[in-house]
């Protein structure tokens, strides 16, 4: 039997359906496996960031709001970092001995950049708007996961469509109790364009 | 697999994901946030700042939209008076202007890069004590003359030629003349029942108020009636309810002719004016009864009547157009001279004057500032022997060109986005222009140039030129006695971008009936040559100046549609007579200078006249050179022989086909009594689409646009749209989401044309959306045809199936093409779209979904206006009208509903949400006497 099969190899054109099955259902796994990926892979993440931060400290423990820094999640598309300035508000009495505290105000004085690594990343064709959602209630945490037990922040939600969609079709548990929002759109143009 | 952790699904997706996530880095890149955040600046959220922008002898007032500091669009200041939130299409496409990759970036000397010090120290050392010669543009502002005066007192021998070179001199000298002063009125053309056009383009994309005001009066409540009298074909012709293909050397005696039946017809002569001056014109070659209907007409409307010669012309037939004005008294009218300020303007003769002069070796020094000599100045012989003879030549520009080849001195000064200064283009009128962004490169303000050599010859100035304007403004325009903080009086002014004050009222001008009289026999003996050449600005590039802009180079003349390149355009007549056609190139020749270029046969163009745009054919900057031909060469030279060169050179039109063959994708109609035909419903097999809370449409009236293409350049900037170059155009490829589709109907030697902006008509039953494989386009619940660009995989089925041919698609990666800098232009709201992809018309839903969360954050539901896609906010005829059609009482559900809508292709059931509302025109009735 297998003599047989190595028989018909020696034919070019089985040689050639063969090698082009093999590569097929290769890109066939791959494209499957791409688009039904658990969240879990896109879960954990969480680089080295180059100051410390921690979001149990001062979102747990001190219950500064999200807003407080990111405040622009009310008014603008992206939610926002705090300018290092902002930082300072605080870090220029508190803390001051903290190595990490020294860096930000050294950052602060020469007028440098602080680059801090991105965690949370959508593709560019994706437009995702903080305002509406904030707006109508969603919780920071809905997505974000429970950031203020987070000593280092992580993403907590892979942020592909169907996780999108599977809450714009049914709100409700995202959103407060009362609220009248039954569904939010789901048309392409909602997201991209 | 016996894992229970791990489910079939979930192991081939792991597979899946790992042979990606391994050649995945896992770094998603960085954000910085600002150290110090400017107040007020948020991420994400556009900012504004009023400024001006100027071309010529006009100052338009825009508004600048920046993201992350970087300008992205510009669109027209809603505070200015006359403009009213609409600007001209080479302000929004002169963001590019500022982004150009080939701008200078240091200063050079003798080639050379060097350091602002030792350039300005060799310069100051230089220029002191000679006698020095300064060529610049227009200067408009009040604060640069100022400037320029002080520079006079510590630099006796300076010498300022202002100069345009693209400005025709006759108005001028006819202003002077007439006049005694060379004010240029404005037009106010909201006024007009009756307008006249010698040889004017009143409609051409610069002139954003004249459209504005010509507009006003194009509907069905109030029609004015446009003849146009012109050689070339223009827009106004386009426009025009009459238009008579005229020679240009005949429109003084066309003028002068018809002062002469309006008198027989009534109306008394000015004061001074000789009737026996004017008996010798004949109109030969009009029709006798639309002279009857013009005069009529005139007589009728008196002062809400006005006749404008164009730029082009010689002062005789500016003195007929003066002559004809006065008579009807439009004076104060419709030509408004009460507030209008001169702007002390030299013609190319003065210019040649001074090269001649500076032949001799009387200069020392030359400056040239905004001024590109070495291209368009016509006799390169005298040029290029006043270089010689100059020890020093400084070239104050943004980019290395031709004049900055000539020079020892090169020194990069800034795009007006990054710069500070006031304009003034009527008395009661300031406008403002302000930075909107830092300088991208180690240029400087051309005067703090002049501030830095004033200083550096022993004259006081403040630090910078900022400081100079503010106390110029402290002291001269902030009134004197008032109580308001200077600092508050010019914040004020800064965020308005204009500052209106009170002129003292003038007495109205008086026009000089003896020099009216002198033009009148000038105009007698002129002879009418075989040829006639009209020269004038190009509709995209002016004098040149924006010919290393992209945009504008792609984008098509308004009525050849020819993209990348100019051409002679030459009558059907002349062009069979000399077995000419498209593209065929011909040899002009007069005054011993030559250029070769192609031709194109031009429907209406009338025999003998050729006419061609300036402004192609430099010789430097990486996208502008070698594209047309330079026709500075021929400028004001005559007689012009014309010459079959034997070759042909391709031409790239945008639009191929120009008749619309019997169908009625646009439609026109005779004003008051013409109706369209009543419409028929057709019946589907659809269900019809359900909107439950908004639906999107649009309303585009033919009567009011005007062609101009500023609608192109809006969408194009708002959407990052990137340009293809010639050859792609050659093969179709353009990408532009809009276009102003241009038919002509009736016989070529004097065609109706006809204009359409023509965009994705957003069907509710789309052909493009059941044929794509992928769903990659589909339907909103809103009315918009989307397009989800990351699920295209190009198979261009949807291109072909849309009959109105309004998808693109990217044949290549043109992103990557884009050069670093040009990327900063880059609307963030909108994606930028890879290799392989379709795209289209999106309505702007960029705009429609800020406007929502807008309107969201205030509270409030989404009013009528809220939304403006950018071609919307571009057109200067306000001929789009965007909305929602749910809304019964928006302004484009009442438009929708109009007698004159209709639907492009209606019969072919694809239910379009653009409604066209029929052009109307105004034709003088068969009877009129």
């Amino acid at each position: 039997m297998l003599e047989a099969f190595w028989q018909a190899l020696r034919d070019p054109v089985v040689r050639v359906v063969c090698a082009a099955t093999a590569v097929c259902v290769v890109l066939v796994v791959v494209f499957v496996g791409w688009f039904t990926q658990p969240d879990r892979l896109a879960r954990g993440f969480a680089p080295t960031q180059p100051i410390p931060f921690s979001h149990r400290l001062h979102a747990g423990s001190l219950a500064i709001p999200c807003l407080h820094c990111h405040s622009g999640a009310e008014k603008s598309r992206a939610a926002g970092i705090p300018s290092v300035e902002e930082c300072m508000g605080c870090h220029r009495v508190t803390k001051t001995d903290s190595p990490s505290i020294q860096k930000l105000a050294a950052v602060w004085k020469s007028g440098g950049v602080l680059a801090w690594k991105r965690v949370h990343s959508l593709p560019s064709h994706v437009f995702f708007d903080h305002r509406p959602h904030v707006l109508a209630g969603v919780a920071c945490q809905t997505c974000h996961g429970p950031v203020q037990e987070m000593a280092v922040i992580s993403q907590h939600m892979s942020l592909r469509m169907g996780n999108c969609l599977a809450c714009h079709r049914d709100p409700r548990p995202a959103l407060p109790a009362g609220s009248t929002i039954v569904r939010a759109p789901e048309n392409c143009n909602a997201c991209h364009r | 697999m016996s894992d229970p952790r791990f489910s079939r699904r979930e192991f081939l997706g792991l597979i899946g994901s790992a042979t990606f996530v391994a050649g995945c880095s896992k770094d998603r890149g960085e954000i910085v946030p600002f150290t110090k955040r400017p107040e007020g600046a948020k991420p994400g959220v556009a900012d504004f700042y009023a400024s001006t922008f100027q071309e010529g002898l006009c100052a338009y007032g825009v508004l600048v939209k920046t993201r992350e500091g970087r300008p992205i669009h510009v669109q027209g200041n809603d505070r200015h008076p006359a403009f009213k939130s609409k600007t001209s299409p080479a302000a929004i496409a002169d963001i590019m202007g500022l982004y150009d990759p080939d701008r200078l970036k240091h200063p050079l000397m003798d080639g050379h890069p060097a350091d602002w010090s030792a350039v300005e120290s060799k310069l100051v050392s230089s220029l002191k004590d000679q006698s020095v010669l300064l060529v610049t543009g227009a200067l408009l502002s009040p604060a640069r003359r100022a400037l320029i005066m002080d520079l006079k007192k510590v630099l006796p021998g300076l010498r300022h030629v202002s100069w345009e070179p693209a400005l025709g001199d006759g108005q001028t000298a006819a202003l002077q003349d007439c006049y005694g002063s060379a004010r240029r009125p404005r037009l106010r053309l909201e006024r007009a029942k009756v307008i006249v056009a010698l040889e004017a383009d009143l409609l051409s994309g610069g002139r954003t108020e004249e459209i504005g005001g010509f507009a006003s009066n194009r509907t069905e409540r109030s029609m004015n009636r446009l003849y146009a009298f012109e050689g070339s074909v223009s827009l106004t012709g386009a426009n025009a309810d009459v238009r008579v293909a005229w020679r240009p050397s005949r429109a003084a005696a066309l003028g002068f002719a018809l002062a002469r039946e309006l008198h027989q017809a009534g109306v008394p002569w000015p004061s001074g004016v000789d009737s026996s001056s004017l008996s010798d014109f004949s109109l030969e070659g009009l029709d006798s009864g639309l002279l009857r209907a013009l005069v009529g007409d005139l007589k009728k409307s008196r002062n809400q009547a006005v006749v404008v010669a164009g730029p082009s012309l010689p002062p005789q037939a500016h003195a007929a157009a003066f002559l004809l004005n006065a008579m009807l008294g439009a004076e104060g009218h419709t030509v408004d001279a009460s507030s209008s300020v001169a702007e002390p303007l030299s013609g190319s003769d003065a210019v040649a004057q001074a090269l001649r002069e500076a032949q001799e070796g009387k200069f020392g020094a030359a400056i040239f500032w905004q001024v590109n000599p070495a291209y368009s100045f016509p006799d390169a012989k005298l040029w290029k022997a006043a270089v010689a003879a100059i020890p020093l030549k400084v070239r104050i520009g943004l980019h290395e060109d031709e004049t900055a080849q000539d020079c020892e001195l090169v020194l990069p000064e800034h795009h007006w986005l990054e710069s500070w200064n006031d304009f003034e283009t009527a008395e009661d009128l300031l406008s403002l222009q302000q930075p909107a962004v830092g300088s991208l490169y180690e240029t400087k303000q051309a005067e703090d140039i002049l501030l830095d050599i004033l200083r550096g010859l022993g004259g006081g100035a403040p630090i910078d030129y900022r400081h100079y304007l503010m106390a110029r403004w402290q002291r001269e325009v902030q009134p004197s006695g008032s109580l308001v903080p200077f600092e508050s009086f010019w914040s004020a002014a800064l965020h308005d971008g204009v500052c209106q004050r009170k002129a003292e009222a003038k007495p109205p001008r008086r026009l000089n009936g003896s020099a009216v009289n002198r033009w009148a026999q000038v105009a007698a003996q002129s002879e009418r040559p075989q040829w006639e050449l009209l020269l004038s600005p190009s509709a995209n590039l002016f004098d040149g100046r924006y010919a290393n802009n992209g945009w504008l180079q792609e984008l098509p003349d308004p009525v050849t549609k020819l993209s990348w390149g100019n051409a002679v355009s030459m009558s059907p007549t002349d062009a069979s007579r000399l077995s000419l056609e498209d593209g065929q190139v011909v040899r002009l020749s007069a005054s011993g200078r030559e250029v070769e270029l192609p031709v194109v046969v031009q429907p209406g163009q009338a025999p003998g006249v050729l006419s061609a745009a300036l402004g192609y054919g430099r010789r430097t900057g990486s996208i502008a050179q070698g594209v047309g031909a330079n026709l500075f060469p021929l400028w004001n030279a005559a007689p012009v022989a014309v010459k079959d060169a034997g070759r042909r050179e391709v031409l790239a039109f945008m639009q191929r086909h120009h008749t619309l063959e019997g169908r009625d994708v646009v439609r026109s109609l005779a004003w008051p009594k013409g109706r369209l035909a009543p419409r028929k419903d057709l019946a589907s097999l659809y269900e019809p689409r359900k909107f439950p809370k908004h639906k999107w449409v649009m309303a585009v009236d033919l009567s009011l646009c005007v062609g101009c293409q500023a609608c192109v350049l809006a969408c194009q900037s708002e959407n990052n749209i990137p340009t293809v170059g010639k050859e792609r155009v050659l093969k179709g490829r353009e990408m532009h989401w809009m276009r102003v589709d241009r038919y002509y109907e009736g016989s070529p030697e004097n065609p109706r044309i006809l204009m359409q902006p023509m965009l994705c008509q957003q069907c509710d039953d789309a052909p493009c959306e059941n044929v794509c494989p992928v769903a990659a386009t589909n339907h909103s619940d809103e009315g918009l045809n989307e397009m989800a660009y990351n699920r295209c995989v190009g198979t261009r089925y949807c291109q072909n199936n849309c009959p109105y041919k309004v998808r693109r698609f990217n044949f290549f990666e043109y992103t990557a093409q884009t050069p670093a800098s040009a990327r900063l232009a880059f609307n963030p709201e909108v994606t930028v779209r890879p290799r392989g992809v379709m795209e289209k018309c999106t309505f702007c839903v960029q705009r429609i979904q800020e406007a929502k969360q807008a309107a969201k954050v205030r509270g409030r539901p989404l009013q009528d206006g809220d939304i403006e896609p950018a071609c919307a906010a571009a057109c200067p005829a306000r001929a789009i009208v965007f909305g929602d059609l749910k809304d019964s009482t928006s302004r484009v559900s009442k438009l929708t509903r109009s007698e004159r809508g209709y639907r492009v292709l209606e019969e072919l059931g694809v239910k379009p949400s653009v409604t066209y509302l029929a052009d109307l025109r105004n034709p003088p009735q068969a009877d009129a006497s």
